[in-house]
């Protein structure tokens, strides 16, 4: 509810953090694992993972299908519980949280930006990204509102229902959403997997400003060579384990790397 | 398409259960109504069979039309006594013996009288000859002879713990007597006559105490070995005078039960109107039911159809689901209606009518009502959701819009209020102008039709009044009212139907209570009125000539009742002493004079009159059972008559002539001045302490019961018509149920950016409050207006003004959102569950 905060550093500012895994990484994960199911049935999406997300940055992670990368996005966002194994919210261990702090947590501290189904049909694009501001009873912090609105460039298109918006506009919509609280980690699940190619691009550099322009960590789940370029960092996932890191990627990297992964 | 049909239908349990148990309830009810009154004719038939089996003829006067029991309790004109010898010597009679019944009352050990509710209490002969009987056998003593023995029914003895060679005290027409209890009587397996209090002695005494010297009522007649009964009865007409008819045992069984049927129509009239009711509103929860599955499953329907579905075959499988959920509440109706019928007698057995016991009578009627309603209204409801269905376009399959609600077009936007408007208008012209029953019905019908029309606009307005508030659960709630405007507004109204009847009720209601209150204070100049209590069959007149031998007492009147047919219609003609009449009651005579009401004359209430159209100075023909056509000629009009509930008025001389029985219904009388009214009460409650079942009230007394049966009446229906408010209720479960199913990804979307749990099921439950919030106003406002209307439509039963009790009123809004709130709680519960990872999860 209202009121309740939940432990944790302070917001991180971008100055204190260095480049590249600095002091404090903005989510980690320490030999998580997750397995779906028991007995024969089993089936373990992530086996032994280990991986720390710096602050400030843009983290792509990217494998194949079933590699494990939606679980392991949802398990540092904390819509998913690992069986074993930790994962960090800064300091906040999210095992050892509720139901409920893991909402609160979602709602305080954490950004999302989802393939599809983004935004709610009734409310406004303004209400729309108010909206976990709304739910928190929190007043919106106007001039960050400002800023991030014109950052996205949906100064006109605030008070149009999604139905009136391209696909495009509507996941800038839901990157205003994810960044209204000012989360320590956004998190964006095939951000422009419904998008046609213009529009994807489009948003990719939007993703790639507020990091460097106005500091925020950004965690993208993608199986698209091309986004991941516009990443700082790209994590390979295979059969649930990080097969490789690579920094400062490009298409041609990535797509080489994904093709020995794929071919080995 | 069948297999099809049935897996969707079994997908879902609890909407397939919520959806039959809104129709249920109505069949239910259709179904307990006739079960119950089979039941009972079954059971009165059976009982006199069995009474009746031992008398092979009747011999009767002959009714000038057929009376009413209710009215008349079922007597005729009494016959000669050498009747029966005439009788005794017709050729092939083995006995004939005359009986007698009438009033009395038996007094048990603590001088309280034994009165079931609404069962009569009276004293009959016992025949010498036991196979007149019948099935009324003497189960312990003997059967009484001589003026101080008496035998009493097994279910009497039994409540007042009385044994043979008991002193037993009975009030009788002239008084009361002791007597001395010689036997016990029952009738086959039955302790009582349903319930009824019998009193028995022999011929003499019972001609004497039932006030029938020389006379007998019936003449009971057994045939001789080989002589059939048809063939006696002949025989036997022939030698009776005119006025008299000879009639079989066993056709006078069947007029027994005829007569039970008779009075059972208006309780199975009221019961089928709930039904009714109930059924209306299944009708609209099942259609927006399957108006609901229907767009949900659009994609799904497309896609038959792009594989190869004809249109006939989704609108088959569509109606057959709908089938299937008929069949189900058609039989699941029918047993409840038969547990229904259980409960309701037992419920009567509680407040003491004996109903006696038999099997339950479950005619085909009964089976083919309970399917034909279950079927006829799931078909009815889906039938246009099913058209819908099959005009799905194939290519719709493709497209990626989920359900939307299509806005509604200037034509159902004008339509819809200008039958509104033609609805309202109607009401207030009926209010104005009184007394249009069928234009009320007809203006409450139009304007719930334009209610109907208009209802998802009302939605949408009510969502944008909320939705601009700063709330966002209630934002959220209010635009997902607002997004499926005509879901809502049916929901909504189902449960406006329930309770726009309820308030009509309520309004009705009160103002019929103020009205009482009104015509007591009004009309009345009486300072006590002597009444019998329950539902008693009067007070002897004894208890008048006892009143006026007093010097306490100035005017005693006497008031009887009996009923009679005037123009062509049986009505209560109440008899009253014209002497000291206008010093107890003030009948507000509008034309003609009091003074003139003497033998041959009547007075008439104006409504009467205007029906009947005649005026001071007409000839009325006013047909007694007993004696046939008389005629009166009109002394005046009068329109204060609610008090006594008299429409015509006659003398008392010419009530005697024409009516055997000679108790009150209700004495009025006038202490003498100066006497305080509860000392009055006192000193006149001792002086007819021998009659226990007389009560003496006050004015005060007469309101305060008067009130109590309206809020009792008031609240028998109330909670009978709750049940069609329950049935809106399991509709507001249902769409909440469908619509959190159609939103799962929604909600899951929600959780994740961070609502919790109980954000969740509070934007929920406010959506069912908006909704039963919207049910609620419309049903108490147009509740309201028909109310008004109906009050003034009853003008002629009484209903003087008009009074709205705004805090039932209020309260009923009041439940209804906390209806709101209870019905969320499943759906809510359901909502907040949703897997977050699914709903987010792109497919």
């Amino acid at each position: 509810m209202r009121g309740l905060r939940l432990p944790g550093p302070g917001r991180a500012a971008p100055a204190d953090v260095d480049t590249a895994g600095g002091a404090v990484p903005a989510a980690r994960a320490a030999h998580a694992s997750r397995v779906y199911g028991a007995g024969a049935t089993a089936v373990v999406a992530l086996d032994d993972v280990t991986i720390a997300l710096p602050a400030a940055q843009f983290t792509a992670v990217m494998g194949p299908s079933g590699s494990g990368k939606s679980t392991l996005m949802h398990c540092l966002a904390g819509l998913d519980i690992v069986t074993s194994g930790q994962v960090f919210l800064g300091n906040t261990d999210l095992a050892s949280l509720t139901d409920r702090q893991r909402t609160l947590l979602r709602r305080d501290r954490l950004g999302f930006v989802f393939q599809s189904f983004n935004l709610l049909p009734t409310l406004s694009a303004a209400e729309n990204i108010l909206l976990p501001c709304d739910l928190a009873g929190r007043r919106p912090d106007t001039e960050w509102f400002a800023t991030v609105v014109d950052k996205l460039a949906l100064a006109d298109r605030l008070s149009h229902r999604p139905a009136e918006l391209s696909g495009g506009q509507q996941q800038r919509v839901a990157v205003g959403r994810a960044l209204i609280s000012r989360p320590e980690v956004v998190f964006a699940d095939e951000p422009t997997g419904a998008l046609d190619s213009r529009s994807g691009r489009e948003l990719l550099g939007f993703l790639r400003s507020v990091v460097d322009e106005l500091g925020q960590t950004v965690v993208m789940v993608t199986h698209d060579p091309g986004a991941a370029a516009y990443a700082d960092r790209v994590v390979f996932l295979a059969d649930g384990s990080v097969v490789e890191e690579m920094e400062g990627p490009t298409r041609d990297l990535v797509l080489a790397t994904m093709g020995r992964l794929g071919s080995g | 398409m069948v297999r099809f049909s049935l897996r969707a239908l079994l997908a879902n349990k609890v909407r397939l259960l919520l959806t039959v148990a809104s129709v249920t309830v109505g069949v239910a009810f259709v179904a307990g109504t006739f079960v119950l009154s089979d039941t009972m004719v079954k059971a009165f038939d059976e009982l006199y069979a069995g009474l009746t089996s031992g008398t092979d003829v009747v011999v009767r006067s002959e009714s000038a039309y057929d009376a009413d029991v209710t009215t008349t309790g079922g007597q005729v004109r009494p016959l000669d006594d050498d009747l029966v010898a005439r009788v005794r010597a017709v050729p092939g009679v083995e006995v004939a013996e005359g009986s007698v019944f009438g009033f009395a009352l038996i007094i048990d050990r603590k001088g309280e009288p034994i009165q079931p509710g609404g069962a009569p209490t009276f004293g009959t002969s016992i025949a010498e000859d036991r196979r007149l009987s019948g099935a009324g056998s003497i189960r312990e003593g003997r059967a009484p002879e001589g003026p101080h023995e008496v035998v009493v029914d097994a279910r009497t003895a039994a409540k007042a713990g009385f044994r043979v060679g008991d002193d037993v005290d009975v009030v009788l027409q002239d008084g009361r007597r002791t007597f001395r209890l010689v036997g016990i009587v029952g009738f086959g397996e039955t302790d009582s006559l349903l319930g009824a209090t019998m009193a028995g002695f022999d011929l003499g005494t019972a001609q004497r105490m039932l006030g029938k010297p020389g006379v007998v009522d019936e003449i009971d007649v057994r045939a001789l070995g080989g002589v059939s009964a048809e063939t006696l009865r002949d025989r036997i007409a022939e030698a009776l005078p005119d006025g008299v008819e000879a009639v079989t045992g066993d056709q006078a069984a069947d007029e027994g039960t005829a007569a039970v049927e008779d009075a059972l129509g208006v309780f199975t009239t009221v019961l089928l109107v709930f039904a009714g009711v109930s059924l209306l509103v299944g009708t609209f929860v099942i259609w927006n039911t399957f108006t609901v599955l229907v767009a949900q499953r659009r994609r799904e329907v497309a896609l038959l159809r792009a594989v190869g579905a004809t249109q006939r075959q989704v609108l088959g499988g569509v109606l057959f689901e709908a089938t299937v959920v008929g069949v189900v509440a058609g039989a699941a109706g029918l047993a409840a209606g038969v547990g229904l019928a259980a409960g309701i007698r037992s419920l009567l057995g509680l407040v003491g009518v004996d109903v006696p016991t038999t099997s339950a009578a479950v005619e085909p009627r009964t089976v083919l009502a309970a399917f034909a309603v279950g079927l006829g209204v799931t078909a009815a409801a889906a039938l246009l959701p099913a058209w819908a269905a099959a005009r799905v376009a194939p290519m719709e399959a493709l497209r990626e819009s989920g359900p939307a609600d299509r806005t509604a077009g200037r034509v159902r936007h004008v339509a819809g209020w200008t039958i509104l408007g033609v609805g309202a208008a109607m009401l207030a012209a009926v209010s104005v102008t009184a007394d249009r029953r069928w234009w009320t019905a007809l203006a409450a019908l139009t304007t719930f039709a334009g209610l109907v029309v208009v209802g998802p606009m009302l939605a949408r307005g009510m969502s944008r009044l909320v939705g601009s508030g700063r709330s966002t659960a209630w934002r959220i709630a209010a635009r997902n009212i607002a997004r499926n405007s005509r879901r809502a507004a049916a929901t909504a109204l189902a449960l406006a139907i329930g309770l726009a009847v309820v308030t009509a009720v309520a309004v009705a209601a009160s103002s019929l209570e103020d009205s009482v209150s009104e015509a007591v204070s009004g009309g009345n100049r009486a300072d006590l009125v002597l009444e019998p209590a329950g539902a008693g069959m009067g007070i002897s007149s004894s208890v008048a000539a006892l009143l006026r031998s007093r010097d306490d007492v100035r005017d005693v009147v006497e008031l009887r009742e009996w009923g009679a047919e005037v123009g062509g219609e049986e009505h209560l003609i109440t008899a009253l002493d014209t002497a000291g009449l206008d010093r107890v009651i003030d009948l507000g005579i509008e034309s003609g004079s009091l003074d003139d009401l003497r033998p041959g004359r009547m007075l008439v209430s104006t409504a009467a009159a205007d029906d009947l159209d005649v005026g001071t100075g007409d000839a009325v023909v006013v047909t007694f059972p007993e004696t046939g056509r008389r005629v009166m000629r009109v002394a005046g009009t009068f329109d204060q008559g609610s008090l006594i509930n008299a429409s015509y008025v006659i003398t008392m001389p010419d009530y005697d002539a024409n009516v055997t029985s000679r108790l009150d219904g209700a004495i009025l009388l006038r202490t003498v001045s100066g006497l305080d009214p509860d000392r009055a009460k006192e000193r006149i409650e001792a002086a007819v302490a021998d009659y226990p079942n007389v009560t003496v009230n006050t004015p005060a007394d007469l309101t305060r019961r008067a009130q109590d049966s309206v809020n009792q009446l008031l609240g028998i229906v109330t909670a009978l018509l709750l049940l069609a408010v329950v049935i809106a209720v399991l509709g507001v479960v249902n769409t909440l149920v469908l619509s959190v199913t159609e939103r799962s990804r929604e909600l899951g979307l929600l959780r994740a950016v961070g609502a919790t749990k109980r954000q969740v099921r509070a934007i929920v439950r406010r959506e069912s409050v908006l909704m039963s919030l919207l049910g609620a106003l419309c049903g108490v406002v147009l509740g309201t207006a028909v109310g008004v209307a109906l009050a003034r439509a009853l003008a002629e039963e009484g209903i003087t003004t008009v009074s709205v009790p705004v805090l039932t009123l209020a309260a009923y809004v009041v439940v209804a959102i906390v209806v709101g709130v209870l019905a969320a709680v499943g759906p809510a519960r359901r909502a907040s569950g949703v897997d977050v990872l699914r709903a987010v999860s792109s497919e």
